[in-house]
């Protein structure tokens, strides 16, 4: 009887699962013309807020929602935007970024954690319109949910983007769920990156990446994620 | 904010049918939920215009005419002589007060003020009250009611700095100690009414009032935010005040609480007292029809964009002025948004947007790592920063979640040796992890950041025969790297688990290291990425435990080794969580093959018996012993 029949196969671990689904889509992102910019996670009220047109009346700056830190001299940033403003100001129009990574906010239950990721994409040319970024979101949609997916836009609020939208998409079980916020780069915000807002616009958008894994995967609870159990993570192979 | 459909369609002239004015308030932006026929509107923060029945019709009558017409006081009102000082123009720029005197009780209300509290479940307080929430509801302003007679000394506003705590009793009848920079009413220098937000329990009418005075303030939004928060005290008035509210309404707002109170009893006396600190203009924005056009990406013609302008209450000239309501519209950009929230969105163009392409790039030293630690069995971990001890260069947290989460951590390693407890404490018992994670510190003054990868190992080296039986240890992490031309430059730590929460006794060994010092000479591939379309459906994890069995099959003819896996492939329960080959041996002398099979078994209702698990156990050696050429020795 022959000695060398092999029966064992390579056992493959897997990447997490909230990388893989930020990979995925940033690599998504890139294939339609986009180029990868980072920046720090603990930024500067000034970049996380000012540059962005947060005002300081704006709830989110309040220290129920924000982490500060370091004698309240920083924050952890709360969205991946400030490095799309650091992009802006080191670079000149047209140009088109996307920043991803850990975000951070002071909440923590079952559909919100301190820490999630976020993708977030910026594109500034002249005359980029509305009617332009539907058709970045719907790239975007159709490539994560199909083409038959129906998709709607609701006037939304963002004090970095006017006008602001928030994009849906309807289930199976005929509910519409709430997939990314989007809108025309506010002008306020172009200028405080030195750009001028009567040559150039913009239009930008951004997903929580968690969403949109509990939406793909069926995972009702967001805690899961960040378990790291093996059990959890062998699903994602 | 909870709005009664039947109310809201008062003001409209038209009757829309609650689903048809749902649609449209979606189209608005304004997402809510109904129940019972009361919308539950979420309104976005900058448009505390909208929070009333007022500003909500007026967002609605540019689908549903409506005049918008609400009973006012029309007579002239004498002055009130006011014992009254502002002392902060900047948080206030605008007051009013009215002084007004009943002369009997009232023994029953109006439909339309007890429909507010029926509707909307909403407990009565007193008349005079009654009437200021009610008209919060109706017209969004928020007014203050005292007891006139409560009311001796000089009456003044500041915005001001308590150096020490100041208690101040509610008119809830909670105490709270004002600290720091807060607008306040005084009364002889003694805090009567925490401004915006609540008042106080000295000066607040009661069922007996019959003379009250009526506070009808603009706060700017800047002196009132956090204070609700800081003091735990959530009020309608600190939610609208904090989102702005008309500046200019002060006077029209006490004109229809005089009508109200017309409308339910005698008024003996009424007077009224204004302080403007300047007068205050309606902002103006240029009448730019292309630039509108341009944002959006449409072809609004004239006539249409000052219809909807028109409509939404917007004087169309020369110039566009914007209403004293809407002070969230202050540029081009927020004229094209109300455009496009009336002609809906979802009707604008789609126009192809051409982002010149990039060459591909190479694959990030980051990304190779992952994907060659994935390829040799390594599940990645993400774990949060937050954590409960220090060392000198720690960051904390100034408002942390808790005390277990006052510090950002400063090495990763902690964090997997977690993970290698809770794995352990769920039956792991072969672990591989890794975790790729900027790391910051505070140095001299700076935060300093590096990208650290940490690696860490405990119990068998895999479920396969060849690694069941091997150890996860320094050896097998320095060969894994070995292979890939890299001798880990820094020590492989073995964790002493005497120190550690556990019972399990394999050892566990970590390095850590700086993802830019462990550079491969050949980078692996790309990881994989996600097919989107691809459906991964998520299985709930079992919170009870695992048990497993083990079969030894003695097979002769090496061909039914296929079958028999094809056989246990077959297999499925709910209980039946996994199964491998976890023996293998080739007895060439006795001419036969020993395969040792584990079957792991959970459920994900209860911890399993030893008869539940029996029970498929036997199916299995029934399914398996019938196979020819297969044996399970002590099976007949």
């Amino acid at each position: 009887m022959s000695s060398d029949i092999d029966i064992s196969h390579p056992e493959l671990g897997s990447q997490h699962p909230i990388n893989q689904m930020k990979d995925s889509i940033m690599d998504l992102l890139e294939s339609i013309g986009f180029d990868i910019i980072n920046g720090p996670e603990i930024e500067t009220e000034k970049f996380n807020f000012d540059m962005l047109n947060i005002k300081k009346t704006h709830p989110a700056r309040q220290m129920h929602d924000t982490f500060y830190v370091n004698s309240k001299e920083n924050v952890l940033r709360t969205h991946t935007s400030p490095v799309q403003i650091r992009g802006m100001l080191e670079n000149e129009p047209p140009f088109a970024f996307i920043s991803g990574g850990k975000v951070y906010r002071k909440d923590d239950d079952a559909t919100h954690l301190p820490m999630f990721h976020q993708v977030e994409g910026i594109y500034v040319d002249k005359d980029v319109t509305f009617a332009n970024l539907k058709d970045i979101i719907y790239e975007i949609i159709h490539s994560l949910f199909g083409k038959e997916v129906q998709v709607r836009f609701r006037p939304s609020y963002f004090p970095f983007t006017e006008p602001s939208a928030e994009v849906d998409i309807l289930s199976k079980d005929n509910k519409w769920l709430e997939i990314l916020g989007c809108g025309i780069v506010n002008p306020i915000v172009l200028e405080n990156c030195k750009i001028d807002s009567s040559k150039y616009s913009g239009l930008a958008f951004g997903l929580g990446i968690e969403r949109i894994a509990m939406l793909k995967y069926g995972v009702s609870d967001i805690r899961e994620f960040y378990k790291s159990n093996l059990d959890f993570l062998k699903q994602f192979k | 904010m909870k709005v009664a459909y039947k109310h809201l369609v008062k003001l409209l002239d038209e009757q829309p049918d609650i689903n048809d004015l749902s649609l449209k308030l979606f189209q608005l932006g304004h997402e809510h939920e109904i129940v019972n026929n009361i919308l539950d509107i979420e309104f976005t923060p900058n448009r505390g215009d909208c929070l009333s029945l007022l500003g909500l019709a007026r967002d609605l009558s540019v689908f549903y005419k409506s005049s918008l017409d609400l009973n006012e006081y029309k007579d002239p009102i004498s002055s009130l002589d006011l014992n009254f000082k502002n002392h902060s123009n900047a948080a206030c720029p605008k007051i009013s007060f009215l002084k007004i005197e009943i002369d009997k009780d009232i023994s029953e209300y109006k439909d339309y003020l007890q429909s507010y509290f029926d509707d909307l479940k909403i407990n009565k307080n007193n008349f005079f009250t009654d009437v200021s929430n009610y008209l919060a509801y109706e017209m969004g302003q928020p007014t203050h009611c005292y007891d006139f007679s409560s009311l001796e000394g000089e009456l003044a506003f500041k915005e001001t700095n308590f150096d020490a705590n100041i208690e101040f009793e509610t008119l809830l009848g909670s105490k709270i100690n004002l600290k720091g920079i807060n607008s306040v009413f005084t009364l002889d220098n003694k805090v009567i009414n925490l401004a915006g937000v609540v008042g106080g329990m000295k000066t607040s009418c009661s069922k007996n009032t019959n003379t009250a005075l009526i506070e009808c303030a603009y706060f700017n939004p800047e002196s009132i935010i956090g204070k609700s928060v800081k003091y735990n005290i959530h009020s309608d008035a600190s939610h609208k005040f904090e989102r702005g509210v008309d500046v200019k309404c002060q006077e029209k707002v006490l004109r229809r609480f005089i009508s109200i109170v017309n409308d339910h009893t005698n008024i003996t006396n009424v007077s009224m007292f204004t302080e403007d600190s300047k007068p205050i203009t309606n902002h103006k924005i240029k009448y730019n029809l292309d630039k509108i056009n341009k944002i959006l990406g449409t072809e609004i013609s004239d006539n249409r964009y000052k219809e909807i302008l028109t409509a939404l209450g917007f004087l169309c000239k020369d110039s566009i002025e914007v209403p004293s309501y809407r002070t969230d519209v202050r540029h081009q950009n927020d004229l094209a948004e109300e455009v496009a929230r009336v002609i809906g969105y979802n009707n604008i163009p789609i126009v192809k947007l051409n982002i010149p392409k990039k060459p591909n790039k190479e694959v990030s030293l980051e990304n190779s790592i992952r994907s060659y630690l994935v390829d040799n069995g390594f599940y990645e971990v993400i774990n949060a920063p937050f954590i409960n001890n220090n060392h000198s260069h720690s960051i904390k947290v100034d408002n942390p979640l808790d005390s277990n989460r006052e510090y950002l951590r400063t090495n990763i390693s902690d964090s997997l040796i977690e993970n290698i407890l809770y794995n352990e404490k769920r039956q792991q018992d072969s672990i591989k992890l890794f975790e790729i994670s900027d790391i910051y510190t505070f140095n001299n003054g700076n935060v300093d950041v590096v990208t650290n990868l940490a690696i860490i190992v405990s119990g068998r080296r895999g479920s396969n025969h060849r690694d069941f039986s091997l150890k996860l240890d320094e050896k097998y992490l320095e060969e894994l790297f070995m292979n890939v031309d890299i001798a880990i430059p820094v020590a492989i730590n073995k964790i002493d688990k005497n120190k550690l929460d556990t019972k399990v006794k394999a050892p566990v060994f970590v390095f850590e290291i700086e993802v830019k010092n462990f550079q491969p000479k050949v980078l692996h591939e790309a990881p994989k990425l996600l097919d989107f379309l691809e459906t991964i459906q998520y299985r709930k994890i079992s919170d009870f435990p695992s048990t497993f069995r083990d079969i030894s099959f003695l097979i002769k003819e090496p061909s039914q080794i296929d079958i028999l896996r094809e056989t246990i492939g077959l297999i499925k329960d709910p209980i039946l969580k996994d199964s491998f080959i976890f023996d293998y041996y080739n007895d060439e002398k006795a001419n036969n093959i020993k395969i040792g099979f584990r079957f792991i078994f959970q459920s994900y209702e209860t911890t399993l018996t030893d008869v539940e698990v029996n029970i498929i156990f036997t199916n299995i050696v029934n399914m398996t012993k019938a196979i020819d050429g297969i044996e399970i020795p002590g099976v007949l």
